[in-house]
């Protein structure tokens, strides 16, 4: 299992909402990196990820290499959780990108 | 001209102006018996004129100097040499501020000697001939000027310590760069203040070339640097309906000759041009009335004009691919093609994008602009695109208002950061806030001055720039925009954790954090001072070269293993603003996708260059790639840069960089190819950027060795 | 396995249209004068091996970018395992393009009919006749696997095309115009100027390439005759 990183401003109307998935995670175990755009580390990570709108959140594997993310809008907790877990929540079929 | 001189009584009154213009006139000839044209009471004038010295205290060092002469043997007494004994005198009192006051600026005899005996390799844009040195004599006493008077003493000493570098102080009378909308000239016609002519608006599409072409050559003697022009070949769509083939061809060809043409003006400058094209109508543009012949509204909007638009650009591309008369590429204008999701949209664009990449395969001319997503965007100047804010949407319906301009460019010497923090984090990122705090100071300073003659209005120096034929001055002082560059942020980085940008994926990131932090911080100032501070990736031809040199004679022996280049034959420099070190091995879509990274964060001038060396790729390979770093990517802006050798003696042009002429063996051969933003001749090159030439990377197949340029995977 | 030796990971020249990594592998069985890869061809024992794992986890890392895998030499076709190489490559998801000489017709056979090569690439070296062939490849060349060779691309099973190096003193305008008339193959023919740069004959290091802008010319001209 990878882990998470969430993009968020803090003059934004729907980053409480990426927030509040961010909490939920880190609650069942997963690590989760919370990144503020106002700030240098945060600005500069997202710079690395091409992340021009807030909120974004991203699932990267043990190599820090993206699995998915959501670039200026919110998912449900549950399909962020089908990218985290593909392997226990595999009841509909998972649309990452794997490596071939 | 410089004989001696002498004036007594009514004489002095007649000559006043120039008495006080000019030092010629207190030449003194000394004989036995007494000081021909002496008169002490005129260094007492000088002081009480020029410094805050009491009356008494200047009699006094009139007298002492007066002594000193007389007691000397010295045969003839200049007034430099006069000036430089009263200034000692008031060092020896204490009177620092009095002497700054009182300095005469100036070049020593050996240097203007060696200045019109030999090129100048400074700016490469310069040719070297007697109008070429007048204007390096110019500069260079502006140049003091601006160190001494325009600048705080903090300031100047910065520049001069190499911290920071003020661009272009030799100008310092003017602003930087600007952008132009062709639409100004089309309604206003040529009515230039002080100029006798007067043209109305132009009824033909020469005419309104010629206007542009007189307009520039003003507008390049107000400004420092780049002139930029928006959607040209929309704007001259009105005038080219109906027109021929040929006659559009001709017309392209006008334009492109008289652009590229070296001795128009400055100093035997070429204007420093960019012409922004777009195969679409620029949604900003769809509505808006045209303007046509004789400025008056056609009744159509520039959506009617589509195809005048479309010919007109393929054919400024056709004379761009047919090259000179020996087939070497134009150095000037350059054509900027905006790539945005409406081109993809607009029927032809394959076509095109097969043309002009034809030509940047061929010839290296073209620039691919990225403006991604539906925000309209339009390049300011060389230097910066913006995106279109309500208040510019509002002007664009006027589109003559679009005039913009850069007042000046302050760059930071990065590497000189990282030295002074000493691998200490925390130091290093409060000595990045210090020296940008430094730029911003610059940038206060200069502006005071240029709003000081700017308020001279018609009648002063930056008349051009005062005048008001549409309600507001030429230079819209609100819409300014302040250059904050740097160079060698990938220096910055090895100093401070041991490895280049592109060793690793840390590194990388971290240089990233640097930027982040400037982006942050000139926001904030310009939060603070409501003007837009932005970052740029400076054009930094001298600047690298400069400051890699500094930093040998401050930071040694450190810089000796950070400087790039060959220390020995004195091409040292630094890697360019964000760039990745120039020799890496990185292959071109590395090199796009990483350095394209910082974009985003870098609003001006941002740009990725693919050195192609011999290789001559073919188009729709190019245009695969171009198409793909639209969509893969954030780089902003990126030209695939060929080398050429151009033979002295057979007059063609070869690819590649080569020591002798392929078609005819003749070792008299030039090499061109692109230095920082433009097309040069080698010969011209300063040291610094032959030393980055020799390491530049090419794209060329490695064998022997595997490839240790490690991968950024990004996103 | 065949030793690749040599690695470009991007190209915009070697196959049109395309982004394509290269990859060089050593030997060939002619000895063009001209030709500019020879250390590499003839010598590859100076020349480190790449391994096939490190460039297809190289090409997978790019793989939004490159379109395909240009192979070239040397002259590929001397492997026996080439069609394991091209398969190999292929399961990653990349079109593969194919430069030879057109020596060995069975292998583009097999390789045609396997249908795993997406373009064969294929060097015409001098007007189809024993003595000019052989004049340009440098040594005595058996006609008949290069006509072969002509034949089978020809029936256009795969993208195909056919390409001629021009190199002053060995070809004049006439061979071109022969040669281009003789295949019939319109925008598929192309030329290439001569680069005098490293030559496996240097005496050729003086002779001057045409002029490319002439060139052109021809080639317009040749491809026209249909
Ligand atoms: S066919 Fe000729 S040019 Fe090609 S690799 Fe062999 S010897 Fe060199
Ligand atoms: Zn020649």
């Amino acid at each position: 299992m990878g882990f998470i990183k969430i993009f968020t401003k803090a003059k934004c109307p729907k980053c409480p909402a990426a927030k509040e998935i961010g909490k939920e995670l880190k609650k069942e175990g997963v690590s989760v990196l919370n990144y503020d755009l106002d700030t240098i580390d945060g600005l500069a990570e997202a710079s690395f990820y091409s992340i021009r709108s807030t909120p974004s959140i991203v699932i990267e594997d043990e190599e820090e290499r993206e699995v998915i993310s959501w670039r200026g809008i919110v998912p449900t907790l549950q399909e962020v959780k089908q990218h985290l877990f593909p392997l226990t929540s595999s009841l509909s079929p998972s649309p990452g990108r794997g490596e071939g | 001209m410089a004989s001696v001189i002498e004036m007594k009584g009514n004489q002095q009154e007649l000559f006043k102006h120039e008495i006080e213009t000019t030092d010629m006139a207190l030449f003194v000839r000394t004989s036995d018996e007494a000081m021909l044209g002496w008169d002490r009471q005129r260094i007492v004038d000088a002081l009480m004129r020029e410094t805050y010295v009491d009356f008494d205290t200047a009699k006094e060092v009139a007298r002492e100097v007066e002594d000193l002469i007389a007691t000397s043997k010295i045969k003839m007494i200049t007034s430099p040499l006069i000036r430089e004994l009263v200034d000692t005198k008031l060092v020896e009192r204490g009177l620092e501020q009095a002497r700054k006051m009182h300095t005469r600026l100036g070049m020593p005899l050996y240097d203007v000697d060696q200045l019109i005996l030999h090129p100048n390799k400074e700016n490469a844009n310069v040719p070297h001939g007697p109008e070429a040195t007048n204007l390096t004599l110019a500069e260079r006493i502006k140049k003091e000027y601006a160190l001494l008077t325009v600048f705080s003493q903090e300031i100047a000493d910065a520049h001069m310590r190499g911290d920071i570098h003020l661009h272009d102080l030799g100008f310092i009378d003017r602003p930087y760069c600007s952008g132009q909308s062709l639409e100004y000239i089309k309604r206003f016609g040529l009515s230039l203040p002080n100029s006798i002519a007067m043209a109305k608006p132009a009824k033909h599409p020469e005419v309104l070339l010629a206007h542009m072409v007189k307009f520039a050559a003003a507008l390049q003697s107000h400004f420092a640097g780049a002139i930029g022009w928006d959607s040209i070949n929309l704007f001259f769509a009105p005038y080219l309906v109906g027109m021929s083939d040929q006659e559009m061809e001709q017309l392209a060809q006008m334009m492109i000759f008289e652009f590229s043409q070296q001795a128009v003006a400055r100093g035997g400058q070429a204007i420093f041009t960019d012409l922004n094209l777009y195969w679409e109508i620029p949604k900003h543009f769809e509505n808006v009335p045209a303007i046509g012949p004789g400025g008056e509204f056609t009744g159509k909007t520039y959506s009617d004009y589509l195809e005048e638009s479309q010919r007109f650009a393929k054919a400024l591309f056709d004379v761009y691919q047919e090259g000179d008369g020996s087939g070497r590429p134009f150095f000037f204008p350059k054509p900027l093609v905006h790539i945005t999701e409406k081109f993809f949209q607009t029927p032809g664009h394959t076509d095109f994008l097969y043309h002009i990449c034809d030509v940047a395969s061929e010839k290296g001319n073209t620039y691919f602009v990225f403006d991604r997503g539906e925000t309209a965007k339009i390049s300011e100047c060389c230097r910066l695109s913006f995106k279109l804010d309500q208040t510019d949407l509002e002007d664009a319906k006027h589109p003559w208002k679009m005039r913009y301009c850069a007042l000046q460019n302050v760059t930071l010497n990065l590497p000189r950061i990282a030295y002074l923090a000493k691998g200490d984090d925390a130091k290093l990122f409060s000595k990045t806030a210090e020296f940008i705090e430094m730029a911003v100071k610059a940038h206060l300073e200069k502006k005071l001055f240029i709003e000081k003659l700017l308020s001279l209005g018609e009648k002063g120096p930056l008349a051009l720039l005062a005048m008001e034929r549409d309600g507001s001055p030429y230079l819209r002082m609100g819409r300014a925009s302040f250059l904050v560059g740097m160079v060698g942020l990938n220096e910055l980085v090895q100093i401070h954790t041991g490895q280049e940008m592109h060793q690793s994926k840390q590194a990388f990131k971290f240089g990233l954090k640097v930027i982040a932090h400037m982006k942050l911080l000139v926001d904030r100032f310009s939060q603070r001072y409501g003007m837009r501070f932005v970052l740029e990736q400076t054009p930094a031809e001298s600047t690298a070269y400069r400051f890699a040199k500094l930093d040998l004679k401050f930071h040694s022996p450190k810089s000796g293993h950070i400087v790039k280049g060959d220390i020995s034959k004195g091409e040292v420099y630094y890697t360019n603003s964000t760039y990745l070190n120039n020799s890496a091995v990185l292959n071109p879509i590395e090199r796009v996708r990483q350095e394209g990274l910082f974009h985003p964060l870098i609003e001006a001038g941002a740009l990725t260059h693919i050195w192609l060396g011999e290789a001559r790729p073919s188009k729709s390979s190019l245009a695969n790639f171009v198409v793909k770093t639209f969509q893969l990517t954030q780089n902003d802006q990126i030209a695939f840069s060929p080398e050429f050798t151009a033979c002295n003696r057979c007059h063609r042009t070869s690819r590649g960089l080569r020591s002798s002429c392929a078609y005819c063996g003749a070792e008299d051969v030039e090499g061109i190819t692109r230095i920082t933003g433009y097309f040069t001749k080698l010969s011209s090159w300063n040291k610094g950027k032959l030393g980055e030439l020799r390491d530049r990377y090419r794209n060329q197949a490695f064998f022997a060795q595997k490839n240790e340029g490690m991968a950024v995977e990004a996103g | 396995m065949i030793e690749i030796k040599g690695f470009l990971e991007t190209s915009f020249s070697d196959w049109r249209g395309k982004i394509c990594s290269v990859l060089f592998l050593p030997r060939c069985n002619f000895r063009c004068p001209y030709c500019h890869n020879h250390s590499l061809v003839f010598h590859p024992e100076q020349y480190a091996t790449f391994s096939l794992e490190d460039i297809l986890a190289r090409l997978r890392s790019l793989r939004d970018w490159i379109d395909g895998v240009c192979l070239t030499g040397g002259e590929p076709t001397l492997h026996a395992d080439l069609p394991l190489l091209v398969r190999k490559i292929k399961r990653h998801g990349f079109s593969v393009k194919l430069d030879t000489n057109g020596s060995n017709p069975a292998m583009l056979e097999e390789l045609i009919e396997g249908g795993e090569t997406d373009f064969i690439s294929m060097d015409v070296k001098a007007p189809l006749e024993p003595f000019r062939y052989s004049r340009s490849t440098g040594l005595p060349v058996n006609l008949k696997p290069i006509l072969d060779s002509i034949e089978i691309l020809k029936k256009g099973k795969v993208e195909y095309e056919f390409r001629m190096t021009v190199v002053p003193g060995l070809h004049g305008e006439e061979d071109i115009r022969t040669l281009g008339g003789r295949l019939r193959v319109g925008q598929r023919f192309i030329l290439q100027n001569f680069n005098p740069e490293n030559p496996l004959d240097p005496s050729l290091r003086n002779i001057f390439p045409y002029d490319p802008k002439a060139l052109k010319k021809i080639e317009k001209e040749v491809q026209e005759m249909m």
